[in-house]
């Protein structure tokens, strides 16, 4: 009897996404700056040598050195503190806008690019119009008009990056619907319910898990932006967008305020954006392949 | 014996992968003379492709050539610098690529491309490489060669591109023109004329040609000599005539047996095929490639394998070819079959399509606009929107009965796939209706429907997008199961484990994920899936064409098993002829949305024909060696669909038979010419009994043509 | 083409208007009163009702918009709170600033960009790809005003080369003009130019593995046609999409950038208007920033249209 035996294969095991011996530098390296930033969040108050808002009066604007490890700005806080605290933040507006705005805009585009025709033409203008205002001006437009917080600076980000996340998943769905797979659901009768959750979204997790690493990076810089111009966290918070905006007029004097909050800012997205290149290449179709044996 | 144009020794090619190192081409050697068409033929994985792009060492990253050598009127191509290499290029060796759709630069116009290559390699002025680059539009038969000349490659059809890269490649008058899969992309009436071209090019330039191609059919009818890679190695080369009459590798025996030709009347029964899959090569054997598909095989197989003449200019690898001699590759036993399911073909209700339409529009609101100067104001232009519709399916009306299999052959764009799909329900038509049982889906209730839906199944073209990459085959399989009700629980994976029996996969094939499978076993995942609904019809849109050569025979064996098993009716829709007549009862010939011709397999392969059939079976390269010389039609320009409420007949403006006005304004009658057996056409049954048959009527002696008398003879 | 360019038009007129919709409409949600700010807080209520009264800010809101709206129309764009001035001349004088500050940072991301991106693609995998995707790698994940601030340490704190703020007028000063521009210009363009680097690069690269590139050298055409002629041109198309998103970058980052180096642009102008909570003025400012984006990304659209000749010439006659 003529029965065809499958290739063997070398492990048994369901083959998962990535195989981690196999990673390439780029995911190890960023995930282990994102792995000490993100600890550094959650034990910022235990690591911290002094509470961020303790002002010393008589230590004001020192150079690093002795009992403050990074210097202390003009009302004599010590900056290493801040930083370490101000981390929260930094990772507020980035993973919090990421995650929100993916939670807005992945429904939308998997609907657009699933139904297609009419709703997908509305969709399509609707989101035109909001991307027609540049960004950063559209943050300042909405948090102009109301006192700012926290949560409504992470919340006008999420709105703000929604539109580019909808426009990506939709094409992704929009290519995932010519899928001969795709046809066969619909042929079998399958409600759409179940072809976008059960056929499609599985498909397009990759493309989705890549674009919210990339958009962590957009969400701490954008983030950073508006504190410096005052609409972001307010004093005496520790963001480091804000204590660069603080230390911007005595940086000749006292560079270090500004520098180190700085120098963290770029270490907390320098290590995202080799995260997020390193997951796009790794979970790329054409290359996962020779991962996934 | 004349010294080779080109020689090549000892060839090894190899790919990093990160698996390890992949030998894409293992000691293969051949040699051209000049004036010969050499066809190197081969399946995916078999290495041409990498032997052309080694002649010009335009292997790119990854790719090495790690041993050999590349003669070319004596000297060494891998060994020659890099200048010297780029003044052959374009120049004396020219290559045309398999896609014609990305092998032309986009931003550029055709003209310039062609100018500047002849600049390149030629000592001649900008203006004359102008005149020049349009002489040649003419020679490869582009009408308005001024005006194509600056016009940009994405307003050129495919067939067209094609002819474009023909030019390019002939535009220095090389001595060798290696062609890769020239005509693969193209539909078949196309493909003929662009062999036409390529016959008449080689008789007057005396070109050597290199005719890369999985397609054994255009070999016949193009080639002098054969060489055949199986695995990254050459296993056989010989003249044509002998090698297709007379196979002497295993392999090659196993090919050429398992292509359905005119010639077998192996006719509704089973194929012999090539068990197995294509091999690792990574990790190749160090004996014969091919031994573990062999029937043949024995213990002397696992050394190494040399090519060694097998009689006159035959090269074999293979130790025993001279013992097998023309031993045929063996037939199959039929397979126990699974499970004996009762008979249900007493169940008498057939589908019935009944004057189905459907039409498409092609451009959005922007593109429908158009200015127009008519209008209540003379002199007065306005703005009107008229957009463009094509009329995919033209009034189709047809049957299929319980059990019965109907064949739809046509080209691309003919409307095939998009009848099948609307049978299916995956596109609602614009009129027309569709029945099963006598109930039309419109009037159906949703349990009616689902019902419907359960029995008219699909199996698609492409393995590789027709099943979920995320989901594993058991739980592919177990869907349609689950949502037509027909197993719960537990009894799911029994009958999971059942499916895949009956379609000859193993059960450790259920835990695993698409992407682990071949292209075969996908497919029969395919089947499988459709199977599970327990259909009375299944839609078949080209479901080998997709497929390995070698894997064909074997699928098209499992569709057979499957109809009588299971009493399935079957609409199969496929380009290529022969296979269409091997597994059909009747066949429908369609052209440009309709239907022109529909009859029994006999009739349609005989006069009287429709002259779209005349013209296709004359056009369709056939594996049938005593076929290759026969009489072609030659169809000019291309298969565009027609907007809907034209009349008049759609194959007047290509038809060798057009009487007159009336083919253009009055759409033809279907006339009946025989119980089940009719004709889209204005002619009498007389005329259309009187049209020469393009095929040899019966399965012709063969007698060896000795190749000088058939080339002296010119075509037939 | 005619087509395609009138679509645009539409849109353009259509989401110009919405977009002054929008701005009046969330602006108008400003919270504090704006008779209040004028008079002073603690005045007496009915002075207030009778500033609101002439202001007419006690209409209807579609009636204080058409009022807006239709003075927008003839360049009048009010008068500033903060400021007692009218607006226009301000917001004049301020876009002359930005524009040479945008126009010559666009230039040099567009030139340096692609360029860099080009060698790095041709160069693939050898040290000068890596020392620029390094570059490029630091430029996209540094925050502007931070690297504005460095700039400024070095340059102006340190070495005392470049002035640190402010501008002057170009007729006045050029070689002023000049040394206020150099350091606001540099920052500008690090980001963006790595963003575009790095696109230039990844399209060229997938550009030099296409077929049409592999035929081109198949002909023995020279190296150096292939490149510029064959596949340049065809990378550039996604590299011009992307300098039309990064429009919208460059907008954000001239705010930001002109608010570290005082530079008396728009986007300062907008931050004191907002800061200062002056509504006319804050309207006025965001809505000449977004009309001009849009303006900006429809040449943008146009131009790609025209290097791209299938949209261009149209599509397929047999």
């Amino acid at each position: 009897m003529l029965i065809a035996e499958p290739a063997p294969a070398p492990t048994e095991r369901r083959p998962r996404l990535v195989e981690i011996d196999r990673l390439p530098r780029s995911i190890l390296i960023g995930g282990g700056l994102v792995l000490v930033v993100v600890l550094v969040a959650i034990l910022g108050d235990l690591l911290a040598p002094f509470p961020y808002d303790q002002q010393h009066y008589l230590d004001t604007n020192l150079p690093p050195g002795g009992p403050y490890r990074f210097g202390t700005d003009e009302y004599g806080r010590d900056v290493l503190s801040r930083v370490l605290v101000g981390s929260r933040v930094s990772l507020a507006y980035g993973v919090g806008a990421s995650l929100l705005s993916l939670l807005i805009g992945v429904p939308l585009g998997l609907w657009a690019g699933y139904k297609g025709g009419r709703v997908d033409e509305v969709l399509m203008r609707v989101l035109d119009l909001m991307m027609s205002i540049p960004p950063l001006l559209l943050g300042l437009l909405v948090l102009a008009v109301t006192p700012p917080a926290l949560w409504k600076t992470i919340l006008a980000i999420a709105v703000i990056t929604a539109p580019s996340a909808a426009r990506i998943v939709r094409s992704v769905a929009l290519g995932l619907k010519g899928e001969e797979f795709v046809q066969a659901a619909q042929a079998r009768g399958e409600s759409e319910r179940y072809t976008v959750f059960r056929e499609i979204l599985p498909n397009a997790w990759p493309a989705i898990i890549v674009e919210a690493g990339l958009r962590v990076t957009f969400g701490i810089l954008l983030g950073a932006a508006l504190s410096f111009l005052g609409l972001g966290a307010q004093p005496p918070s520790s963001d480091w967008g804000l204590m660069i905006s603080e230390g911007r007029a005595s940086v000749t004097i006292a560079p270090w305020v500004s520098i180190f909050p700085g120098l963290a800012m770029l270490v907390t997205v320098i290590g995202f954006n080799l995260l997020g290149g390193g997951l796009r290449d790794a979970l790329d179709p054409r290359i996962a392949r020779d991962y996934l044996h | 014996m004349q010294s080779p144009l080109l020689e090549i020794d000892d060839l090894c090619v190899e790919f990093a992968t990160p698996r390890g190192m992949l030998r894409a081409v293992d000691r293969i050697s051949l040699a051209i003379a000049p004036g010969e068409v050499r066809g190197l033929v081969g399946e995916s994985g078999s290495g041409k492709s990498t032997v052309a792009l080694s002649i010009l060492r335009l292997l790119g990253p990854g790719g090495r050539v790690s041993g050999g050598s590349i003669r070319f009127r004596g000297q060494d191509l891998l060994r020659l610098p890099e200048p010297r290499l780029r003044e052959l290029r374009g120049n004396r060796i020219a290559i045309v690529f398999q896609d014609p759709l990305t092998s032309l630069t986009p931003s550029l116009r055709i003209g310039e491309q062609l100018a500047e290559t002849i600049v390149t390699h030629r000592r001649v002025s900008r203006a004359e490489a102008q005149h020049m680059s349009i002489e040649l539009l003419d020679q490869v038969g582009i009408g308005e060669p001024v005006a194509r000349a600056r016009q940009f490659p994405h307003q050129f059809s495919g067939g067209m591109r094609q002819r474009v890269s023909l030019a390019l490649a002939l535009s220095c008058n090389p001595d060798l023109l290696i062609l890769d899969e020239p005509t693969t992309a193209l539909d078949v009436t196309i493909q003929a004329q662009i062999l036409d071209l390529i016959e008449q090019l080689r008789d007057r330039l005396l070109l050597s040609v290199l005719f890369i191609t999985h397609d054994l059919g255009v070999i016949v009818r193009i080639c002098d000599s054969v060489s055949v890679l199986y695995g990254g190695r050459l296993v056989e080369q010989g003249p044509l005539a002998r090698l297709f009459q007379q196979p002497l590798h295993p392999y090659t025996k196993g090919l050429l047996a398992s292509v359905p030709t005119l010639a077998s009347d192996r006719r509704g029964q089973r194929l012999p095929f090539i068990p197995g899959r294509v091999p690792d090569l990574i990790n190749a054997p160090p004996g014969c490639i091919f031994a573990a598909r062999c029937p043949f095989v024995e213990a002397r197989c696992d050394d190494p394998q040399r090519l060694a003449p097998a009689g006159e200019q035959r090269l074999a690898a293979c130790w025993k070819a001279d013992e097998l001699g023309s031993t045929a590759w063996p037939l199959q036993r039929p397979a126990a079959l699974a499970q004996q399911r009762a008979n249900t073909a007493a169940n008498g209700s057939a589908l019935t399509v009944q004057d189905l339409t459907k039409d498409y529009t092609l451009t959005g609101f922007w593109d429908s606009l158009h200015v127009e100067h008519t209008g209540p104001w003379p002199g007065l232009p306005r703005i009107v929107a008229r957009p463009t519709k094509l009329r995919a399916v033209d009034d189709v009306s047809l049957t299929i009965a319980p059990g019965e299999t109907l064949g739809l052959v046509g080209e691309s764009g003919c409307g095939k796939s998009t009848l099948g799909r609307a049978i299916v329900g995956l596109v609602q038509p614009s009129a027309g209706h569709i029945r099963l049982d006598g109930r039309a889906p419109a009037a159906m209730s949703r349990a009616e429907l689902r019902r419907y839906r359960k029995d008219v199944q699909i199996i698609f073209q492409n393995p590789d997008s027709s099943l979920n990459p995320r989901m594993t085959i058991r739980q592919i399989l177990a869907r349609p199961l689950e949502l037509y009700g027909l197993a719960h629980g537990r009894q799911i994976d029994g009958r999971v484990l059942s499916l895949l029996e009956t379609v000859q996969l193993s059960p450790a094939h259920a835990s695993r994920y698409p992407h682990q499978l071949s292209g075969g076993e996908k497919q029969r995942v395919g089947i499988a899936r459709a199977l599970a609904a327990e259909p009375r019809l299944i839609v078949c849109d080209e479901p080998i064409s997709a497929l390995d050569v070698s894997v064909r025979a074997s699928i098209l064996n499992l569709l057979q098993d499957l109809k009588e098993q299971f009493a399935l009716a079957y609409l199969f829709i496929a380009h290529d002829l022969a296979v269409v007549r091997h597994i059909s009862d009747r066949i429908a010939v369609m052209y440009r949305g309709r239907i022109v011709e529909l009859g029994t397999v006999d009739e349609i392969f005989a006069p009287p024909y429709h002259p779209y059939t005349q013209a296709l079976l004359s056009a369709i390269p056939l594996v049938d060696y005593a076929e290759r010389k026969r009489r072609r039609i030659h169809l000019e320009g291309s298969v565009v669909a027609r907007a809907p409420g034209t009349s008049g007949c759609n194959f007047a403006d290509r038809c060798q038979w057009k009487i007159g006005a009336v083919c253009d304004e009055v759409t033809p009658p279907d006339q009946p010419i025989g119980p089940g057996h009719w004709i889209h056409c204005h002619h009498e049954l007389g005329f259309l009994s009187r049209l020469d048959p393009t095929l040899a009527p019966a399965p012709a002696s063969v007698d060896v043509e000795v190749d000088a008398s058939v080339r002296a003879g010119g075509c037939g | 083409m005619a087509r395609y360019v009138l679509k645009r038009l539409v849109y353009l007129v259509a989401i110009l208007w919405t977009l002054t919709v929008v701005i009046f409409g969330i602006t108008q949600v400003l919270p504090g009163n704006v008779a209040k700010m004028i008079v002073g807080q603690f005045q007496d209520p009915t002075a207030i009702a009778a500033i609101e009264q002439k202001l007419g800010l006690n209409d209807p809101l579609p009636l204080q918009y058409w009022r807006w709206f239709s003075r927008v129309l003839h360049g009048d764009l009010g008068d500033s709170l903060v400021m007692q001035r009218p607006i226009t001349p301000i917001v004049l004088d301020a876009f002359v600033n930005t524009m040479s500050l945008a126009v010559v940072s666009i230039v040099c991301v567009a030139v340096v960009g692609v360029a860099l991106g080009v060698l790095g693609a041709v160069h693939h995998g050898q040290w000068s790809d890596h020392v620029t995707s390094l570059f490029t790698f630091v430029g996209i994940s540094v925050p502007e005003f931070f690297w504005g601030i460095v700039l400024i340490l070095l340059f102006a704190g340190y070495f005392k080369v470049l002035p640190s703020t402010g501008s002057a007028a170009f007729v006045d000063n050029p070689s002023e003009w000049l040394k206020h521009l150099i350091l606001p210009v540099v920052t500008v363009t690090f980001t963006l130019l790595a963003h575009v680097a790095r696109q230039t690069r990844s399209s060229m690269l997938e550009v030099l593995q296409t077929n049409y590139v592999r035929a081109a050298r198949a002909r023995g055409l020279p190296e150096r046609v292939v490149i510029l002629r064959h596949a340049l041109r065809n990378a550039l198309l996604p590299t011009i999409t992307v300098l039309t998103l990064d429009l919208g970058f460059l907008v954000g980052e001239i705010v930001v950038v002109e608010t570290v180096f005082a530079y008396p642009g728009f986007g300062r102008l907008t931050v004191y208007a907002i800061q200062q909570r002056d509504l006319p003025l804050m309207q006025a400012c965001i809505v000449s920033i977004s009309a001009i984006y849009v303006l900006a990304n429809l040449i943008a659209d146009l131009l790609y249209a025209y290097f791209d000749p299938r949209i261009r010439y149209g599509a397929v006659s047999a």
